[in-house]
């Protein structure tokens, strides 16, 4: 019908978002324009057609707590002003130079054998052969692969889409494919994970 | 203690946590599988968390996280081309067409039965534009002029996208199915 408000304006009316006079005004046609009444009951269904969606799909407690986690460990090592990547890190021990340079390897060796030994004896998470200490440790292993992936290529990696399944030793794989391994480094000897 | 989205004097770390759901609940319905819904949520709060100091407090907090939820979406949907984002299988009727094998949530339908079934089936058959706009309002509580700041999309547009899909959702959810 000619004169009549666009259906934009009707939408922004259903719900809720104009000013009082537009308001007023819109009301005020309501009352003369069986037309536009009808557009606003369903454009009202509509709305409440999507409230139905009330009960939204849950975060599964498994995912919700990681996120927690990855976030936590995300807030406690910001990025340095040139990002995550360092090219002249600070002066470490010799003990610690010397793990950076090969211990690190060996480290993550050995994590992705338990973790391959955890995927392979127990696909279900809910009986893990390895402690909780270990399974930790990994979960954090796999937060910081994925903040410097974030870093490296502003996005997760598709290296990691690729790799057949997924979980901790997917990740750590991946782990071994980065440059930055002595930060990377840096960060596990800082968690009481992996120091004892 | 837990800390709301935009309680201010939270660490930022609280305050997304608390919109984990949301955001979940938002990608699970735009992508339409719950583990790519699950990462891209992950990805989502790392992108937030990392990039906080570009969040202005003049805007919206919610709208600024679903901002970046929306361009990891569809980063994901351009990486997918095959498969576009049609939301969740329903068994309400048929499969649609494009959503065989997806995941559907067995938690929400055992909650609220045929009736989101149906709902979840309309969304289905929108856009991907107009859906996002819907889920936006939805999951992320925002007013349109959000949406548009959110998309980077005028207004006028938002509301012409809401206007079709509404429209279409109130067809495809018969009378008497919205109570």
């Amino acid at each position: 019908m000619n004169g009549c408000p666009k259906g934009e304006e009707w939408v922004a009316y259903v719900a809720g978002e104009v000013a009082p006079r537009l308001h007023r005004m819109l009301a005020a046609h309501l009352d003369v324009c069986p037309a536009c009444r009808r557009e606003v009951e369903d454009l009202a269904r509509g709305l409440e057609a999507l409230g139905a969606l009330a009960h939204e799909p849950p975060l599964r407690p498994e995912a919700m707590e990681r996120l927690r986690r990855r976030l936590r460990v995300a807030a406690a090592h910001p990025p340095s002003p040139g990002g995550l990547r360092r090219t002249s890190p600070p002066a470490r021990p010799r003990v610690v130079r010397l793990f950076v340079r090969y211990g690190w390897a060996a480290a993550a060796a050995v994590l992705i054998a338990a973790a391959l030994l955890w995927h392979t004896a127990a696909p279900d998470q809910a009986t893990l052969p390895l402690g909780n200490h270990h399974a930790e440790a990994i979960e954090e292993i796999a937060a910081a692969i994925e903040l410097l992936d974030l870093a490296d290529n502003g996005t997760r990696s598709e290296r990691l889409d690729r790799l057949p399944g997924g979980g901790a030793a997917e990740e750590i794989h991946l782990f071994l494919e980065l440059d930055d391994a002595g930060l990377l480094l840096d960060y596990l000897l800082s968690q009481d994970g992996l120091r004892g | 203690m837990s800390h709301g989205p935009e309680d201010t004097d939270a660490p930022k770390e609280e305050r997304l946590v608390a919109l984990a759901p949301r955001v979940y609940g938002f990608l699970v319905r735009l992508v339409g599988n719950r583990e790519t819904a699950e990462d891209l949520t992950q990805e989502t709060l790392l992108r937030a968390l990392r990039g906080f100091a570009a969040y202005r407090p003049e805007g919206k907090f919610r709208a600024w996280v679903f901002r970046i939820a929306t361009n990891a979406a569809r980063d994901w949907i351009r990486r997918r081309p095959r498969e576009p984002a049609l939301g969740l299988e329903t068994d309400a009727d048929a499969p649609l067409p494009g959503t065989v094998g997806r995941e559907p949530p067995p938690e929400a339908r055992l909650l609220a039965g045929e009736r989101i079934a149906r709902v979840e089936a309309a969304l289905a058959r929108l856009s991907e534009p107009d859906r996002e706009v819907l889920l936006m309002r939805y999951y992320g509580e925002l007013e349109f002029k959000d949406i548009a700041r959110a998309t980077g999309e005028p207004l006028g547009t938002v509301l012409a996208r809401a206007h079709r899909a509404l429209k279409k959702l109130a067809n495809l959810v018969p009378q008497g199915e919205e109570k």
